[in-house]
């Protein structure tokens, strides 16, 4: 245990990493949620399928033809999830929903080893973010600094979208009362699906951006998935702020717990689940009060 | 159920056919390995290398070789039960394979009861030649301990004091990391900490390499398999640790298998393993060759376990050996000259002893490639609490 | 609200009657399927118990098979228990267990309540895979078979074994059918009706629903035992969530809420796994597929289908099949 400022700094700075990343997968898995009252399993295999297909363009067309590409590869893949399965399983109960994505998990992971083969694969770093900064008396990899202005650059966006256009208003209260919002007019299908859609982009994204730093893998996205599924819980259903609280509270327990108490930490944020879903089942900031 | 009913049946009737046919000359091998999931390249590796070995060797044996394959999927339950099928009802004479350590843990003492030799073809716990040895089980693969022995001393030699360990906290993690640091602090050496990442569940390192750095030590010694190597070395690198905390480990980090895709991040990483691709003499430059020629690929350590597999299977049937009992007291004879170097089995434990090549990963013509710094010694393993009781 | 129907019976009694021969006549490899499909059939069928009846769906019973395992395989080799008080021993404690997943878990609903289950249970297998007293990822061998040489029975022997598998299953399947009849049982069906109505009537609904919890935990832990057993050998995946979700899966196919359904999915799953694996090795993808497809069509599983079937049938006397909208 080290009292060294640079030690600690270097924490935070993972700890910060680690939540972004998450931040990106959960916040669009929170507002389906929120919104449709759809829990995706698969949006791990959403993950691991950007990862993929950002490693494999970027052998053509460079690291940030992968980063541009793949979420828009993914999103088109969630737009055919959509209407083939996604839309008639809304309304059928949260089992049947658990069911039918655990099956796609499955066919996802021999998708994957299909295409791709079962060894890991590996995606070079873009040249330019490849190398160290000093910061605040520590080495730390540009890289990872990026991951994290560019979670708080799609926060920014998100945040601007939900509280200052039409069409975030209309999300907001789609969440809220969606039956009440289709009375109003709100074109309540067309706006799932756009939330939908753009949230498996930014899984994507989430993939393509985490490749360089983890390795591809086929079963990624089971690994990634119950972290995931831990930080809208804990952060709140169906809210961009709970998404982002409950991202940072992951990623720091994580992060000092596998340094600090190495024994305990995969018990402690089971526990902190269980807490929370027994106390407060809605989350600590979910979106209905 | 009527398709399985159909199926023991047939089973019935066929393993009764092939106890007539047994009288011929023939070996029938039951080969357990993943062939599906996460570890399906390793099996295949062996496989086929497997199969090049009794093609190179057995030709000429007066002998015809019979592969049955069934797939464990690295689950313990799934193993056992198709090793009971290979043992009772297709009635193998030698059993061949295994990857995880856990389905080798899961089938010993059905293999040790059924008086069935086992040839290990990868599995490395050190139990498996240690407390729950079997005059049955021969090991042609590695044991987790002697891979990492050696680099105790090397590492001292080298002028590296104190170190700094990481491997993931399960079995294999720590019996490597453990066998290292015994020698370590036998020949002088100080461990300056060591971190456990929970295994398979974490794949940012950083918090790890932060202590590591802050730690003082003068080099890092670590053990990842797989998807974990490609991730660690990857960060190890992202953090430019390496210039001023050299990294090394046991070989696996930087497996013939993956290292593409560690890219340049692995170039100048040292490590230590029992096999690698470049290593110079004839034996191994006709296997790399031949393996090429055949799938196009170039092999790994994986591999050579098979192709050793196949050798020691012919060399003991060469010796006269003809069913599980004559086979069960060949196989922990053999000894031969392979794309390894010297091999022979220690007796007292049947596990391989073999030299331990170090290496640098370096960048080549066609990739990266190994570059040989040194060959240490063969070192047969302690005991570890085996008592091999006599084969009747 | 359980009753045994003629279709039920005959079906019951097909399913004794091929298991039972199958047993006598299968090979050393079939007999390893049949344990294999006896394990899976207590695990699903204490599965059904709360899902299919309570409207409780579960995603910790994996955990809960493979606290029961080991258990058993601690206290049969470290205390050194013979192994009927092991599995004694096992049983109650993933019976104490589930009692207390229910009742802390017993406010939630829904997704929550599926949740907070895959929370418990990946709590279970995070501590028994980090803890070096449990093996770790290496697991723990040695688990020992009942010694019955006093009733002349030798369970080392594959036959022998099955039958005794087999049993377990009808005992199983006798527990699960006598809870449902008595007044827990009734509570519980109806908790998943109508939970406010019961609580009027002044039910305690924590303690009724941690009861049959505790029932379903205790006919996983004899499942958890029976594994044991079985392989002579527990890895901690046996805790892993996808165990329980593969046990959820065959409740579906089988048919969700009939009971027998689950046995029969159980039975159609390993054979299908065998038989898909023997010629692909991408046979996870077409389990989801099956499993999509099921699902998506909205059919009640093969057991719900066909009791569909029969009921469309009968001019009166419908058999009202109640779905359940967790």
């Amino acid at each position: 245990m080290t009292t060294d400022l640079g030690f600690w700094v270097l924490q935070t700075l993972n700890a910060l990493q680690l939540s972004m990343l998450l931040f990106l997968l959960s916040v669009g898995l929170t507002v389906i949620f929120g919104l449709m009252h759809f829990v995706n399993l698969a949006h791990g295999s959403l993950y691991a399928f950007g990862a993929y297909i950002a490693a494999t363009l970027s052998g053509t067309l460079g690291y940030w033809g992968g980063f541009l590409l793949a979420p828009v590869a993914v999103a088109a893949l969630g737009a055919g999830l959509y209407f083939s399965l996604i839309r008639s399983q809304r309304r059928a109960g949260p089992m049947a929903q658990v069911l039918v994505t655990f099956g796609l998990i499955f066919v996802a992971v021999d998708a994957t080893r299909l295409v791709w083969g079962d060894l890991p694969i590996g995606i070079a770093m873009p040249a330019i973010l490849d190398g160290q900064i000093a910061l605040l008396g520590v080495d730390y990899p540009l890289y990872r600094l990026f991951i994290i202005a560019l979670g708080l650059a799609i926060l920014a966006v998100l945040t601007l979208v939900l509280t200052r256009t039409q069409v975030g208003a209309m999300i907001r209260a789609g969440v809220d009362n969606d039956q009440m919002a289709a009375c109003l007019g709100i074109n309540v299908e067309r706006m799932f699906f756009l939330v939908f859609v753009v949230g498996c982009a930014l899984a994507g994204l989430a993939g393509a951006v985490a490749a360089p730093v983890l390795s591809v893998t086929p079963d990624m996205g089971l690994q990634i998935l119950i972290p995931t599924l831990i930080v809208i819980v804990i952060g709140g259903l169906g809210s961009l702020r709970g998404a982002v609280a409950g991202s940072l509270i992951f990623g720091f327990v994580q992060t000092f717990g596998a340094v600090l108490l190495p024994t305990f930490s995969a018990v402690l944020i089971y526990a902190l689940l269980a807490a929370v879903l027994v106390t407060r089942p809605e989350g600590l900031l979910p979106a209905k009060g | 159920m009527k398709t399985t009913i159909r199926a023991a049946l047939a089973g019935l009737a066929t393993s009764t056919f092939m106890l007539s046919a047994a009288y011929a000359e023939d070996i029938k091998i039951g080969m357990l390995l993943p062939y599906s999931g996460v570890y399906a390249a390793l099996g295949q590796d062996i496989d086929d290398a497997f199969a090049l070995g009794l093609e190179t060797f057995g030709a000429d044996s007066g002998v015809t070789f019979d592969i049955i394959r069934e797939d464990d999927e690295v689950k313990p339950p799934v193993g056992l039960a198709k090793t009971k099928k290979l043992i009772l009802q297709d009635e193998v004479d030698v059993m061949v394979g295994i990857v995880s350590s856990g389905v080798l843990g899961a089938i010993r003492d059905t293999v040790d009861d059924a008086g069935l030799p086992l040839i290990v073809a990868n599995a490395g716990n050190d139990e498996a030649t240690g407390e729950a040895c079997s005059p049955y089980i021969t090991r042609i693969s590695f044991s987790n301990a002697q891979v990492n022995r050696p680099m105790g001393q090397w590492l001292m030699d080298q002028g590296v004091n104190k170190i700094f360990t990481i491997a993931p906290d399960y079995a294999a993690g720590r019996q490597m990391i453990d066998a290292f640091t015994t020698a370590f602090t036998a020949a002088g050496g100080e461990v300056v900490g060591q971190e456990w990442p929970a295994f398979q569940k974490t794949q940012d390192f950083g918090p790890f390499l932060a202590n590591a750095k802050a730690s003082g030590a003068d080099a890092v010694y670590v053990f990842f398999a797989g998807g974990e190597a490609i991730s660690f070395v990857k960060q190890y690198d992202s953090f430019g640790l390496k210039a001023e905390l050299p990294l090394y480990g046991s070989g696996f980090l930087t497996s013939a298998l993956y290292v593409e895709a560690q890219g340049s991040a692995a170039e100048g990483v040292i490590t230590a393993l029992h096999y690698v691709p470049t290593l110079d003499n004839p034996e191994n430059a006709a296997f790399v060759a031949a393996f090429r020629e055949r799938t196009g690929r170039i092999p790994s350590e994986y591999a050579v376990h098979g192709y050793d597999s196949a050798r020691a299977l012919v060399e003991a049937v060469k010796a006269g050996a003809t069913d599980r009992e004559t086979l069960a007291a060949a196989l922990p004879k053999v000894a031969f000259t392979g794309p390894r170097g010297d091999l022979r089995i220690d007796p007292a434990t049947n596990n391989i002893v073999q030299p331990i090549h170090v290496y640098e990963t370096v960048s080549g013509p066609e990739g990266l490639t190994q570059k040989v710094l040194a060959t240490l010694p063969a070192e047969a393993d302690p005991a570890n609490g085996c008592e091999m009781p006599a084969v009747n | 609200m359980f009753t045994h129907t003629p279709l039920r019976l005959a079906t019951l009694a097909l399913l004794a009657a091929a298991s039972l021969t199958y047993a006598l006549a299968a090979g050393f490899f079939g007999l390893e399927i049949l344990a294999e499909i006896a394990i899976l059939a207590i695990l699903v069928i204490a599965l059904d118990l709360v899902a299919g009846f309570g409207g409780m769906v579960s995603l910790c019973h994996g955990a809960l098979m493979g606290v029961g395992a080991y258990a058993f395989t601690v206290a049969a080799n470290d205390a050194g228990l013979t192994a009927l008080p092991a599995m004694i021993l096992a049983v109650a404690l993933s019976t104490a267990l589930a009692f207390a997943i229910g009742a802390v878990c017993a406010r939630s609903t829904g997704i929550y309540f599926i949740m907070a289950t895959l929370a418990f249970g990946q709590m279970a297998y995070s501590f028994v895979f980090q803890s070096p007293l449990f093996g770790g990822d290496d697991g723990l061998s040695g688990a020992p078979r009942p010694d019955m040489t006093a009733l002349g029975i030798d369970l080392s022997d594959s036959r022998t074994f099955a039958i005794y598998a087999l049993l377990l299953v009808a005992l199983a399947y006798a527990i699960a059918t006598a809870t449902l009849r008595s007044g827990l049982g009734r509570s519980l069906v109806c908790l998943h009706h109508n939970e406010k109505r019961l609580r009027a009537l002044g039910l305690t609904v924590w303690r009724a629903k941690a009861t049959a919890f505790a029932i379903s935990g205790a006919l996983a832990g004899v499942a958890g035992c029976l594994a044991a057993q079985h392989t002579q050998y527990v890895s901690p995946g046996l805790l892993s969530w996808t165990v329980s979700g593969e046990a959820l899966v065959v409740v579906i196919l089988g048919g969700l809420g009939t009971l027998i359904g689950p046995i029969l999915g159980a039975i159609l799953f390993v054979i299908l796994k065998h038989e898909i694996s023997s010629i692909t090795p991408y046979w996870h993808a077409i389990v989801g597929l099956i499993l999509i497809a099921v699902v998506m069509s909205r059919a009640q599983g093969v057991f719900g289908f066909i009791e569909a079937r029969m009921a469309a049938r009968k001019p009166q006397a419908q058999i009202k099949k109640v779905k359940a909208d967790a």
